[in-house]
């Protein structure tokens, strides 16, 4: 069944998503049909963490996730990283600490690291921050500049 | 993937409805999705109709008189962050914690960890051993069983058609642990899990074990051994190696067998002995 009505916040606009089917998945709805290519599909299978958006600020597996089943929610991606201050402080602090090699993983470590410091807050262990980030994978194995970005990050001012 | 209708109910009347008006194999239910969305990608299910619990008010959490009621479609998370959980079911803390990643547990939530029934569940054999309840919800009413009884093997459930899990119950607090093996901390399947907990008003032990098919078994003539408190270090070892030897246990693509029956034995060693840690087993 179709419904017409489906709309979505998306970076901070409202995204209309007519003739949407009940099956389509967050990640192939931010991708192929709004043109958000920043979110990555990696294994498709809940497994690297390369498509986690935040959905009502929370990380989420866009991958494992019906769109409707997300509908009048809020979705951040990395494509809205210049409006969003926490994603834009942990852009930053991958930057600072060239934490990314491909990069393919970068932007669901990005918003899944941005995801757990709005959980937890800027003051949590960092124990437990590299422990919230235990759902991506890097293949370039590039755990350690990415362990630095984290410490980064949690810094006051990037 | 193959299209399937998504039905979202707004009452639990609506939702027992929906899922009658289907014959045959039946609808699929959706509460998180991190685990049916898998087994239509793959094939394993094809559900014409996938009726989705998003609406119903079951995501609840409550403490009263020491028991613990989870509202089925909770997500994890919630639970995982639950102030008191730790404090009062620390092996439930563990177990949930051990599910997925935090992404996941945004979405997933522990009615679906039940419904689904897969036989690495982390989370039913924690349930097992904490005497956990399932109260279910369906057209000929309501009713309550063990999650022992409501889990028949892998990926069978006793849910009558038209029925909903709509809470999960602990009946009390105990000191528990959950430990588990496997090659990635986070998003892996557990090649053994291993959940105890000891009721202080029974006295005594529960164990169970997970990470191997058909499904979570508790071990019982295992917990008893162990007698109504604190255990000799020779009690114990010969509980653990009883663990080992008599647990239904076979090799696959996870582990081999013998390398599961070592993992029961230090697994259930290791557990017992964190259990004892909390200082809240009487000698």
């Amino acid at each position: 069944m179709t419904d017409d009505s489906a709309a979505l916040w998306v970076n901070g606009s409202v995204a209309r998503l007519q003739g949407m089917p009940d099956d389509e998945r967050l990640l192939d709805t931010l991708r192929w049909r709004l043109g958000l290519k920043g979110t990555k599909e990696g294994c498709r299978t809940g497994d690297c963490g390369a498509c986690t958006v935040l959905v009502d600020g929370k990380s989420t597996l866009s991958c494992l996730t019906l769109t409707r089943e997300v509908e009048g929610g809020s979705v951040t991606t990395i494509d809205g990283a210049s409006d969003d201050p926490e994603l834009k402080r942990v852009s930053a602090a991958f930057t600072a600490a060239e934490a990314l090699q491909c990069g393919y993983c970068t932007p669901g470590f990005v918003v899944a690291l941005a995801g757990l410091l709005k959980e937890r807050g800027r003051s949590a262990p960092v124990e437990e921050l590299m422990d919230g980030l235990q759902g991506n994978l890097c293949r370039c194995t590039g755990y350690a500049a990415i362990a630095r970005a984290v410490a980064l990050a949690r810094e006051d001012a990037p | 993937m193959p299209p399937f209708e998504l039905v979202t109910p707004a009452t639990v009347d609506e939702a027992i409805a929906s899922l009658r008006a289907i014959a045959g194999s039946g609808p699929a239910v959706i509460a998180g999705g991190t685990d049916l969305l898998l087994d239509i990608d793959d094939g394993r299910t094809a559900p014409g109709r996938v009726v989705s619990l998003r609406r119903l008010p079951w995501r609840t959490l409550d403490w009263t008189d020491g028991a613990l009621t989870v509202g089925s479609t909770l997500p994890l998370r919630s639970l995982e962050d639950d102030p008191d959980l730790p404090r009062r079911l620390p092996g439930l803390w563990q177990s949930v914690h051990a599910v997925g990643s935090v992404a996941l547990r945004h979405r997933a939530t522990l009615g679906g960890n039940l419904g689904r029934a897969a036989p690495a569940s982390d989370l039913i054999p924690m349930l097992l051993a904490l005497d956990a309840e399932v109260d279910l919800v369906g057209p000929d009413g309501s009713r309550r069983l063990s999650v022992d009884a409501f889990i028949r093997s892998s990926r069978r459930t006793t849910l009558a058609p038209g029925e909903l899990i709509r809470s999960v119950r602990v009946p009390e607090s105990r000191p528990s642990a959950f430990l588990w093996q496997r090659v990635r901390p986070a998003n892996d399947i557990s090649q053994i899990a291993v959940a105890v907990a000891f009721s202080p008003t029974r006295p005594g032990w529960s164990i169970a074990v997970g990470g191997m098919p058909p499904r979570p078994v508790l071990l019982t003539d295992v917990a008893r051994r162990l007698g109504h408190g604190r255990p000799s270090e020779e009690l114990l070892r010969d509980a653990c190696d009883r663990a080992s030897r008599e647990v239904g246990l076979a090799s696959d693509q996870r582990a081999s067998e013998e390398y599961r029956r070592r993992l029961v034995g230090t697994l259930l060693g290791r557990a017992v002995r964190a259990v004892v840690a909390s200082g809240e087993v009487p000698s």
